[in-house]
């Protein structure tokens, strides 16, 4: 168990990023998704400012993944064809811009709506920009947008490690598991 | 008409005006009377549109001195849209109920430099005594009276319920009134 990486396996912190964040926007996508059924206004009051503070939370772990990202040296990639190569490293481009643009969507979509922003009753964050009722609906729905792209691009994320660890048998998942340890 | 009559009329004249001068009229156009409140730890403002204002005030007389005020609920606008629909309801004002708020001063008292309004405001049935700062500035024909106090929402029962929770509501709320007074 290292830290870091190295040649064979993603490192302790990068699998924690992985798997924290994993669990934070799936989890934070679904209680988005169920906002309407809060019993009451009070409620979903309360709903929709824990959301936004897992949704903040997400965005610093983003800011902190990118900074050890650039501190540490990503384990070479598992021998495979090149354009497999190619389109993992795309998806997960799209995928660290999705994480930051969903969050930061949600924080402009409450600036123009209005409301306050407080990081679980702690602290609060200010707006991105002025009230404005009128484009309040079209911020709302980039935001929802932006997640079923996210949908789209974990299906294609998620799939693919499947596939590598169910039908090629290799290292691609198991470098990223939690516990699990790399083929030899 | 000789002197006699003419001082008589003079007297006739002024002696009204000497009766009445702690009578003012309000100048509705340039005062003001708002609240201010704190929701997930952001600061937020409303104003009444409709309220009315006896007011009676000499400092070198504080004893002859009186406020008598009665707000319209269902006209306090606060900038947004979800808020200003639920203060008038049931469970905030409850305007159906109680349309009106009513102000009235039982006596004033010096406190050093400072001018106190002592007074009973009822508020959503409840009436609780509030003490209000008096800033009292005698202007041409008339004055500039501020006014500034603070209240328990729910000692009036203001937000009872779920949003009793004054974690999200905090319990506070300021009220401050500006008031260009003509002298009648």
């Amino acid at each position: 168990m290292s830290l870091r990486n190295d040649d064979r396996r993603w490192g302790t912190v990068a699998r924690f990023f992985h798997w924290i964040m994993a669990l934070a926007i799936i989890g934070n996508g679904i209680f988005g998704l169920l906002m309407d059924l809060a019993h009451g206004p009070m409620q979903k009051i309360n709903w929709l400012a824990l959301h936004k503070s897992i949704g903040l939370t997400v965005l610093a772990l983003f800011l902190l993944r990118v900074l050890w990202r650039l501190i540490d040296r990503r384990p070479p990639d598992e021998p495979g064809p090149r354009w497999q190569q190619i389109a993992a490293h795309a998806v997960h481009g799209v995928l660290y811009l999705l994480i930051a643009a969903i969050p930061l969507s949600g924080w402009w979509f409450n600036s123009v709506a209005g409301k306050p922003l407080q990081w679980f009753k702690l602290f609060n964050l200010p707006s991105l920009a002025a009230k404005n009722d009128h484009i309040a609906d079209t911020v709302f729905a980039v935001h929802e947008y932006l997640f079923w792209f996210l949908v789209a691009v974990l299906v294609v994320h998620v799939g693919a490690a499947l596939k590598h660890h169910v039908f090629d048998k290799d290292n691609v998942l198991r470098r990223m598991m939690p516990f699990g340890r790399p083929r030899p | 008409m000789n002197a006699f009559y003419s001082a008589l009329l003079v007297l006739a004249l002024t002696a009204p005006a000497v009766a009445a001068a702690a009578d003012y009229t309000v100048q509705p156009a340039t005062s003001t009377l708002s609240f201010a409140g704190t929701f997930q730890g952001a600061g937020f403002s409303g104003t009444f549109g409709k309220w009315n204002a006896s007011i009676r005030y000499d400092a070198a007389h504080l004893n002859a001195s009186k406020f008598d005020v009665t707000v319209d609920l269902a006209s306090a606008k606060t900038g947004d849209k979800d808020r200003d629909t639920a203060l008038p309801g049931a469970d905030f004002f409850n305007v159906a109920k109680f349309p009106q708020a009513h102000f009235v001063t039982t006596g004033f008292r010096q406190s050093g430099a400072q001018v106190l309004a002592d007074g009973n405001l009822t508020l959503h049935g409840v009436t609780k005594p509030v003490t209000l700062n008096v800033s009292f500035k005698p202007q041409g024909a008339g004055a500039v009276l501020d006014v500034a106090g603070s209240l328990k929402r729910l000692d009036f029962g203001v937000g009872g319920g779920d949003y009793a929770d004054t974690s999200v509501i905090a319990a506070d709320v300021k009220i401050t009134a500006h008031l260009q007074l003509v002298a009648k």
